[in-house]
């Protein structure tokens, strides 16, 4: 192993390893809202479009 | 959208909560590891999100053969192949633990899985949905799966960096991990190139369930071949230079918490994911209907 000295100074990669952890978990969360907006969106504009062919 | 149940809200929280502790036990209470140092708290949550990446994928090959059967079937033999196998998987476990045989813990774990198979089956069959509901169910899973999976690889290779010098190296458990990923992801793309729903289903079913075959491939891969990976459960490896530095109580306190939380998460995400599947569909179904 290529440790310097013991116990080695490794805490850089722990808070890379751990921005990454919650980083992706972040990204998935905002991508699960963003999508169920952009799906009210298209819902409003369907029911719009719907009640405008009725009439 | 229908509006979010109390139920689901609570799970919600519970799991915010629980990710918030199992933090603070991961950088307050477990201490330090004496050789590798802080990085090896990178640990408890990259196996956490490995173990709900292979949870994901094999409840899809599952939710995959109801696609198949069109959630149709008889649920009584499979609910009760589903129990055996679960209290055949504890017994086997038992006898692991007293009696000291290596070959009852493979017994156990391949009893229970059969069993949780056999349970989602029917308790699948007994809901009476179509397709289309499983078919929701089959592409949240998968997609979960990539994302933990994803951030399982890549919690490995910062935790790789210090201890094996290097971000990636090309060691069976690195690889296979790799494949399984990839192979899920073409899931996603299979599927966006098919425009009939009913093919689509039929065909991601299909392909779900024969892709599951490299998640054992990758979890048996530290155990078969000499890999430089640490085994957590079961013998180390011998070709590993470092184990997974879990010493004390409180690291596997730790640990154990945080696959637990990791499960709690899991399963809220999928129940949300579902509900987003199903507002799509809504949405779907309005976009073809105006077509009209």
């Amino acid at each position: 192993m290529l440790f310097q000295q013991i116990p080695s100074e490794t805490t850089n990669y722990m808070i890379l390893g751990y921005t990454i952890i919650f980083g992706t978990l972040g990204i998935y969360l905002f991508s699960l809202v963003s999508r169920r907006r952009n799906l009210e969106k298209d819902k409003e504009v369907l029911e719009k479009f719907q009640t405008r062919e009725e009439s | 959208m229908e509006p979010k149940s109390n139920a689901l809200k609570i799970l919600d929280w519970t799991a915010a909560a629980l990710l918030v502790v199992a933090t603070y036990l991961v950088f307050f209470y477990a201490p330090k590891e004496l050789v590798m140092g802080n990085v090896q708290r990178v640990f408890y949550f990259h196996v956490a999100t490995g173990w709900v990446g292979f949870l994901a994928f094999f409840l899809t090959v599952a939710t995959g053969t109801l696609v198949i059967k069109d959630g149709r079937g008889n649920p009584r033999p499979w609910l009760i192949a589903g129990w055996t196998g679960l209290v055949v998987g504890f017994l086997a476990q038992g006898m692991y633990r007293s009696m000291d045989l290596d070959i009852m813990s493979w017994v156990s774990i391949l009893a229970a899985m059969i069993g949780l198979y056999a349970l989602v089956l029917g308790y699948g069959m007994r809901k009476g949905r179509d397709f289309q509901y499983w078919d929701i169910h089959s592409v949240s899973l998968v997609e979960l799966g990539l994302v933990f999976s994803f951030i399982n690889i890549a919690s490995g290779a910062v935790w790789a960096r210090p201890i094996w010098n290097t971000w990636w190296t090309w060691d069976p458990r690195l690889v296979t991990a790799t494949i399984m990923e990839l192979i899920y992801v073409a899931y996603l793309m299979l599927r966006a190139g098919i425009d009939n729903p009913v093919r689509r289903a039929r065909f991601g079913a299909v392909y779900a369930i024969l892709g599951f075959v490299t998640v054992p491939i990758t979890f048996f891969s530290i155990r078969i071949w000499r890999s430089i990976h640490p085994v957590v459960f079961g013998a180390q490896n011998p070709g590993a230079e470092v184990d997974a530095g879990m010493t004390t109580g409180s690291m596997y306190f730790t640990f154990f918490f945080a696959l637990f939380t990791f499960t709690v998460l899991f399963v809220d995400l999928y129940l949300n994911r579902i509900r987003l599947g199903k507002f799509a569909e809504e949405v779907e179904q309005l976009k073809m209907k105006s077509m009209i």
